[in-house]
Parts: C-alpha cells; sequence; structure tokens
C-alpha cells in the first residue's frame, strides 16, 4: 500500500518533502500531484534535465536534413530553369527547409511528450485521478 | 486568502463563462453562423459561375481575397507574439490574454487558408499546391513564392494548434473535474488522462518551452514569406527589402487590435473584470501603440525608397498611392494606423476600455485597407500606361469577406463557451509567486 500525505499550501508541502528527502527516503519512490508547475520539487528531488530535448534535436535536424535533400532532389528530379536561376536554387529553398525544421521539430517535440509522460492514458481517461488544487506526495512501499 | 480557497473561486470565476449561454450569445452565434454560411454559398456561386463573378480583372489579378488572406493571417500573428514572445520574455501581464489569443491565431489562420483556395479559379486542384509525384513525375516549384507560402501557412497552423492545446491539456483537466455526464467524458479524452503528476509536469514545462522557442522565429518567417509573394516580383511598390519587417510589424500591430476587439466584450460578458485588470489593457495599448510606430516608420521609410532611389516608376508609384484613385482609402488607413493610435501617448486614454475598444476597430479597418492599398494599386498602375486599369470588389468578393469575418467569430464565440478562456493553470502559478 502506498502511503499518501496531502496538503492544502504549497509551503507545507515543499517542508515535508524536504524532510521526507532528508529523512532518507529515495526521490525515485517520491511521486507528487500538484495543481501546477512547481519547479522547487525538481530541485528537492533533484530531478535531471527532461529528456524531451533529444526528441526535439532529432526532429529538427531530421526536418533540416528532410528539407534540404527533398528540395534538391525534386528540383533534380525534373531539371526545369526557371527566370534563369540555377536548378538547385539554395536562397529560395532555405525557406522550405526552415519552415520543415519546425514543423518536424514542433511535431516530434509533443509526440515525445506524449510518450515520455505516458500520456493519452486510457486507463485515466477512463477513471480520471482528481487531486483538485491540493498538492500530494505519494510514496511507494516497499513490496513494489 | 489561503491558495486553496484562491484556487478553487478561480477556477469558478473563468469556468463560470462555460455555464449556459444566454439569449444574446445565440443571437451572436446565429448572425456569425449565417454570415458564414451566405459566404459559402457565394463561394459555391462562384465556383459554378467561375471568376467572373468577382472584380478581378486585367490588370488587377490580386484583390479582395489576397487582401483577406494577408489581412487574416497577419490577425493570427499576435496570437503568437502574446503566447510565444512573452512567454520567452517572462511578461507577467501575458496571461490575462494568451488562451484567448493562441485561439485567435487557430481561426484566423483557418480563414486564412480557404483564401487562396477560394481565389483559384478551379478550387478542386487545390491538391497541385503539395508536392506529390504526379504522373509525369512533375514536382512543384521550390522557388516560387506561393510555394513557400504553402509550406509557412501550413507549419503555421500545425505548430499553433500544438502550442494552443499543449497549453489547454491540465486545463481542459479542470473542467474535467466540474464537468458532469457525457460532457466529462469528452473533457476526460481531452485532457488524455492528465494527474497533474511529477513526470507530467517535468516534460510538460520543457515542452511548451520548446514550442515557444519554436513559434517565434516562425512567426516572423511566415509573415516575411506571405510579403515575398509581392516582394519577389518586379512590380513597383512591391519589389522592395523593407517588405519583410514592414509586414511583420503590421501582422503583430494588427493581431493586437484584434485581440482588443475580443477580448473587450469578453471580459465584460464573462465578467472577468478581477482577472483581466485596467492594468492589462494598459500593457496591451502600450503594445499597440509601439507597433504602430513601426509600422509608421516603414510607411516613412517606403516613401524615403521611393524617392530617394530615382526610380521614376517607384516615385510615380507612390505619388499615386498618395494622390490617385485609391487615395482616400491610403487616407483613411493613415488615419486608423498612424494617428489614432498617438493618442495612446496620453495615460487616461490609454486606461479607457471603451477608447481602446474604438481605436482597435479603427486598427482593424486600417490594416485591411493596407494591404488592399499595397496590392490594388500596385496592379493597377505598373509600367505601361496602355496595360493600366482599376478595380472595384464585386458583391461577390465583399460577401465572402464579410463571411470570412463571421467565420472567425462563430469560431471564437464556439471557443468561449467550450473551452476555458482563461489559463487558470498560469494564474495559479503566478499568485503562488506573489
Amino acid at each position: 500500500m502506498n502511503e499518501q500525505f496531502v496538503f492544502g499550501e504549497k509551503h507545507e508541502f515543499l517542508q515535508k518533502l524536504k524532510d521526507l528527502v532528508k529523512g532518507g527516503i529515495s526521490p525515485k519512490k517520491i511521486n507528487v500531484f500538484t495543481p501546477y508547475p512547481v519547479h522547487e520539487v525538481e530541485e528537492i528531488l533533484k530531478v535531471p534535465t527532461s529528456p524531451l530535448r533529444f526528441f526535439t534535436l532529432l526532429g529538427a535536424l531530421s526536418g533540416l536534413f528532410f528539407g534540404a535533400w527533398f528540395t534538391a532532389w525534386t528540383s533534380l528530379d525534373w531539371p526545369l530553369i526557371g527566370g534563369g536561376k540555377p536548378i538547385v536554387s539554395v536562397p529560395a529553398f532555405v525557406i522550405v527547409t526552415f519552415e520543415l525544421t519546425i514543423l518536424f521539430g514542433g511535431v516530434i517535440s509533443f509526440l515525445g511528450f506524449l510518450i515520455l509522460s505516458k500520456l493519452p492514458s486510457p486507463k485515466r481517461i477512463g477513471t480520471p485521478v482528481e487531486h483538485g488544487n491540493q498538492f500530494v506526495i505519494e510514496i511507494q512501499s516497499e513490496g513494489k | 486568502m489561503k491558495s486553496i480557497e484562491y484556487n478553487e473561486q478561480l477556477e469558478r470565476d473563468v469556468l463560470a463563462a462555460l455555464s449556459k449561454p444566454s439569449p444574446w450569445y445565440w443571437v451572436a452565434l446565429v448572425v456569425c453562423a449565417l454570415l458564414f454560411v451566405t459566404g459559402l454559398s457565394l463561394w459555391l456561386y462562384q465556383i459554378l459561375k467561375g471568376m467572373g463573378v468577382s472584380g478581378l480583372n486585367n490588370p488587377v489579378g490580386w484583390g479582395t481575397y489576397i487582401t483577406d488572406f494577408v489581412f487574416w493571417v497577419g490577425i493570427a500573428h499576435s496570437g503568437t507574439l502574446i503566447s510565444a514572445i512573452l512567454f520567452l520574455f517572462r511578461a507577467k501581464f501575458r496571461n490575462a490574454f494568451n488562451r484567448s489569443a493562441e485561439a485567435m491565431t487557430v481561426f484566423a489562420v483557418m480563414t486564412a487558408g480557404l483564401f487562396p483556395l477560394i481565389h483559384l479559379g478551379r478550387t478542386w486542384f487545390f491538391y497541385w499546391l503539395f508536392p506529390y509525384p504526379n504522373q509525369r513525375g512533375l514536382w512543384v516549384n521550390f522557388k516560387s513564392p506561393l510555394v513557400w507560402d504553402v509550406f509557412a501557412v501550413s507549419t503555421y497552423f500545425t505548430i499553433s494548434l500544438i502550442f494552443w492545446y499543449t497549453g489547454l491539456v491540465p486545463d481542459i483537466a479542470i473542467v474535467r473535474r466540474y464537468a458532469t455526464g457525457f460532457r466529462k467524458k469528452i473533457y476526460s479524452i481531452f485532457s488524455l488522462g492528465w494527474t497533474g503528476s511529477l513526470r507530467q509536469w517535468w516534460h510538460y514545462n520543457r515542452l511548451y518551452v520548446f514550442l515557444a522557442a519554436f513559434a517565434t522565429p516562425l512567426v516572423i518567417s511566415v509573415h516575411s514569406v506571405v510579403s515575398w509573394d509581392f516582394a519577389m516580383s518586379i512590380i513597383p511598390g512591391w519589389h522592395t527589402t523593407i517588405f519583410a519587417p514592414y509586414f511583420v510589424a503590421g501582422a503583430i500591430f494588427s493581431g493586437t487590435g484584434m485581440v482588443i476587439t475580443l477580448v473587450v466584450p469578453m471580459r465584460k460578458i464573462f465578467r472577468l473584470e478581477k482577472l483581466i485588470t485596467i492594468n492589462h489593457f494598459e500593457k496591451i495599448a502600450q503594445t499597440l501603440l509601439f507597433t504602430s510606430l513601426i509600422v509608421t516608420y516603414s510607411y516613412i521609410v517606403e516613401f524615403g525608397l521611393a524617392f530617394y532611389g530615382h526610380h521614376q516608376f517607384e516615385a510615380a508609384h507612390f505619388t499615386y498611392r498618395l494622390l490617385g484613385d485609391y487615395q482616400v482609402l491610403y487616407w483613411i488607413m493613415l488615419f486608423g494606423n498612424s494617428l489614432l493610435p498617438l493618442t495612446l501617448f496620453v495615460r487616461k486614454l490609454r486606461r479607457s476600455i471603451v477608447y481602446l475598444f474604438i481605436v482597435s476597430i479603427f486598427v482593424n479597418i486600417g490594416m485591411w485597407l493596407e494591404r488592399f492599398v499595397i496590392i490594388v494599386t500596385s496592379l493597377a498602375k505598373d509600367f505601361d500606361p496602355y496595360a493600366w486599369g482599376l478595380y472595384k470588389p464585386s458583391v461577390v468578393e465583399i460577401g465572402i469577406t464579410l463571411g470570412s469575418f463571421g467565420m472567425f467569430f462563430m469560431f471564437f464565440l464556439i471557443f468561449v463557451k467550450v473551452l476555458p478562456v482563461l489559463s487558470v493553470t498560469e494564474i495559479k502559478e503566478e499568485a503562488a509567486h506573489e
């Protein structure tokens, strides 16, 4: 059975959290629920930077390379000279490449967020967990 | 006050807007929906009859539809400005406006996206704009600004939608708690099963920063691309290097005007005076004034470039804009965009909601006319006097334009009854810091 502490005020909740960590409970066993993001929690539990940034980087880079390759390849696939410009007109292609960098970066970041935070969660959609405006600390018991 | 009480009061205040609508709401919704349907029917009429029903002619091949397109894309922009840029700068007054501004962005891009399709003579071939290998292996021309537009606008729509939805998820979870029955099920699905756990907030915060960081350069690129639709040609009045920053500034200016136009009645109807204060309005009025100054500066530079450039066609064109066939529209534009906003230097006027609302209406009109003047005057009189001609919007064009306003306001009215109009989570976070 998990142990739960419920608070109405942020400072009480943070104090308890500090005490628990000082008391030797591994931060990995602590889960908290808050009504809005509380950045102090991440400091107290020493949570590392979210790995989401790797999704963002990967997404943006894939958009960049795809855009650069796609514009050049399609132009070479059926070479038509227009306005006396080179077939592969880099300055013009930068624009489409830039947009695709942002598109892929944004979409893959969002998908990364869903994967990392395990959303959407069919179980929680069926029976939502509501903590209202309370701050909750949950400690996983040893057995688990 | 205890924070838990404050937060619950806040939730009740914001969610009160979602309660049963008043008869006036229905009247407004029906009027907007009728306008929208009228616009759609006129579009159908145009598809059946052909482009001849519009006032477009030779030489003026771009008219009201392209004006509407640029206008609505411009409106969309300040949504992202208020949301993403002010988020990155940690501007606190943001949270009074960000949700409605983001919604405005999404709806305005949807409206804008229709206009290139309406403008196409053969709408049913719209998919030719997308790069897909057709039977002859022929691809789209990536050197064309119109293809850049396709990529810019569709990226902008996708990212704005994701950004808006991401901000909404924790708030939908709050609505879910208050809702009952079938509505609860719907909100549960859209809240994705949000619990507010450490893991979720941890990734969520990163995502929000990244999306804001993506959206900011995106906004600038999108309206630059829209301006290049014009600037890449050699028509006098269009072919100028100032166009990209000039259009971006104009877009943010017009969008800020539209935010005021939307938020003033919304605040009044839903009694959000406690949450959206006069101080918030003063900040947004300052943004409006600041962007108005940039726009005015661009107007001056445009004339400077034309007359110092020793280019007779440029000079003749700008004289024509100021004193030619469309001068009345140009002067109304100058009044709405450059002159009237100057009164916002007076603190008392800046803090008068009614006055701000009136100014914002003039800004909307002025910015629509700005695009109209830029597009039509340049085409009406270019190089060869033999090819000059005038343009007047037809009834169909005016009807479709009004229909686009109907569509935009209809979506906005639906939004205010379905989703929280303020970011509850962010206001809570802000309150906890104070």
